[in-house]
């Protein structure tokens, strides 16, 4: 098994890990009207003074994307232990689904706007999608293979399960992996405004009056090490991550299906070498959208059998907002804290079950349970599901 | 040029650097300032965006000192 020794957290519910994951334990959510889009809720991180971590120099090479995977990388090595020498072969894996709107967006305003004839010479290295893995390798000197993936909402999930599979390969003994998205700008936000999904309300994930999904942003970054490499240097293991899987509705570019992310959850199982009895607790994709918390109630109901109805599930995005890139990261720092504490997030902003969401959500309060092995889901547009299954440090 | 765009010139490239522009003398080479290519065509930008001309990269390309993007400068406002 892969040993899950750091974790580093930037949201609109906090700074770091610890805030992040001490808010969810207790039901606090973070999404206000307040940020630049003015119309629509969202988890908005307000309180973040990128001067304080980064120099001027640095800064001019940093659109906010690649900014919050950095503050994140830098606290999850600090938390794992790491140090210079041990990341001198590790591996560093970025997920996102934005990449660098910020800086993309200043410059069409420029062009096309303003009229201006010439763009700033750093859009490219500031902006591109691989330029937050870039930035991480950079300027916390890791030297092993780097790189970004994306897939929209399961960016961060499937950027894990890359890391994992090369700690398994034995490509690297350690890794830095998980996701960032800094999605409020103007265009992004009317792109999403034009999908008719974003919730003017809040975000209800499973309710019955659930009205879509509420944006956010930040990163979340875990370190993965080799369990042989973690007990040699006496590494405190949080838990582990015990199984990986992943698939393709191959359907429709937007719509769920219940088969594909059905799909993924039983690979997870099976490269876990579990039974779907032994899963106490899913940390759901669990978006708001009508679709969404439908179809996959639906897939738990067809990966699970009658275990459906003993499973906890919970969409802490009611707390930290959808973060896209970045989600499946926070969902996966969530889900190791949840079976660490044996204290449930709870799906909060919950009135009461929605058509077709039959299943124990959590609702609004955190549940003390023991959670032996849990799973988080994430799927995309494109229907490219990643989920990842987390076992705890006394198995 | 006038004297107040010569140290307009030499801000710029003080304040890419983070340098006091009291250490930059018109003879200093570039690469003794730490200028990469990567700023010198940022710095290059910076001084299009200030004087609103445009430097053509051929003539980037053969700046070696603070003189040499003064004087090149100077030419494209004339």
């Amino acid at each position: 098994m892969i040993a899950i020794t750091g974790t580093g957290c930037i949201s609109a519910l906090s700074l770091n890990a610890s805030g992040f994951t001490s808010k969810l334990s207790r039901g606090i959510g973070a999404i206000s009207k307040q940020g630049e889009s003015g119309t629509y809720p969202g988890a908005y991180i307000t309180d973040f003074d990128p001067a304080s971590h980064f120099t001027q120099e640095q800064l001019a090479l940093l659109d906010p994307f690649s900014t919050y995977a950095v503050v994140a990388g830098r606290e999850a090595i600090a938390d794992a232990g790491l140090t210079s020498g041990h990341l001198q072969n590790a591996a560093a894996v970025i997920g996102t689904g934005c990449a660098g709107k910020h800086t993309d967006e200043e410059t069409y305003q420029k062009l096309y706007v303003q009229k201006r004839k010439r763009v700033h010479p750093l859009t490219i290295p500031k902006g591109m999608p691989s330029a937050a893995s870039c930035q991480t390798s950079i300027l916390l000197d890791i030297q092993g293979p780097t790189f970004s993936v994306t897939s929209a909402c399961s960016s961060a999930a499937h950027a894990i399960a890359q890391a994992a599979l090369m700690i398994r390969a034995g490509i690297a003994d350690v890794a830095i992996a998980g996701g960032t998205d800094a999605p409020f700008t103007y265009g992004l936000t009317k792109a999403w405004e034009a999908l008719r999904i974003l919730s003017k309300d809040t975000c209800r994930p499973f309710s019955e009056n659930r009205s879509g999904l509420v944006l956010g942003e930040g990163a979340g970054i875990i370190v993965l090490e080799s369990e042989r490499h973690a007990k040699a240097r006496n590494a405190n293991i949080k838990g582990y991550l015990a199984g990986i899987g992943m698939s393709s509705d191959a359907s429709h570019i937007t719509l769920p299906s219940a088969q594909g992310a059905a799909k993924a959850m039983l690979a997870a199982l099976k490269d876990a070498q579990l039974d779907s009895k032994d899963i106490d607790y899913i940390n759901a994709h669990g978006t708001g959208t009508i679709v969404n918390d439908a179809t996959e109630t639906k897939a738990i109901h067809i990966a699970f059998g009658n275990h459906a109805e003993q499973l906890a599930v919970s969409s802490t995005k009611s707390m930290h907002g959808h973060t896209l890139g970045a989600a499946g990261a926070m969902e996966a720092i969530a889900t190791i804290e949840a079976i660490r504490t044996s204290i449930i997030p709870p799906t909060i902003n919950f009135t009461q079950a929605g058509e077709n969401c039959d299943l124990d959500y959590v609702p609004n309060k955190p549940k003390k349970s023991i959670i032996r092995y849990a799973i988080s889901n994430s799927f995309a547009f494109g229907g490219q599901n990643a989920v990842l299954l987390f076992a705890s440090n006394n198995t | 040029m006038e004297n107040a765009q010569k140290q307009q010139i030499i801000n710029i490239i003080a304040t890419h650097k983070m340098l006091d522009s009291s250490c930059i003398s018109l003879e200093t080479p570039l690469e003794e300032l730490g200028v990469t290519s990567l700023d010198a065509i940022t710095i290059a930008y910076e001084i299009e965006e200030a004087l609103n001309i445009e430097i053509p990269n051929d003539q980037i390309q053969s700046i070696v000192t603070v003189d040499d993007i003064i004087k090149t400068t100077d030419k494209l406002l004339k």
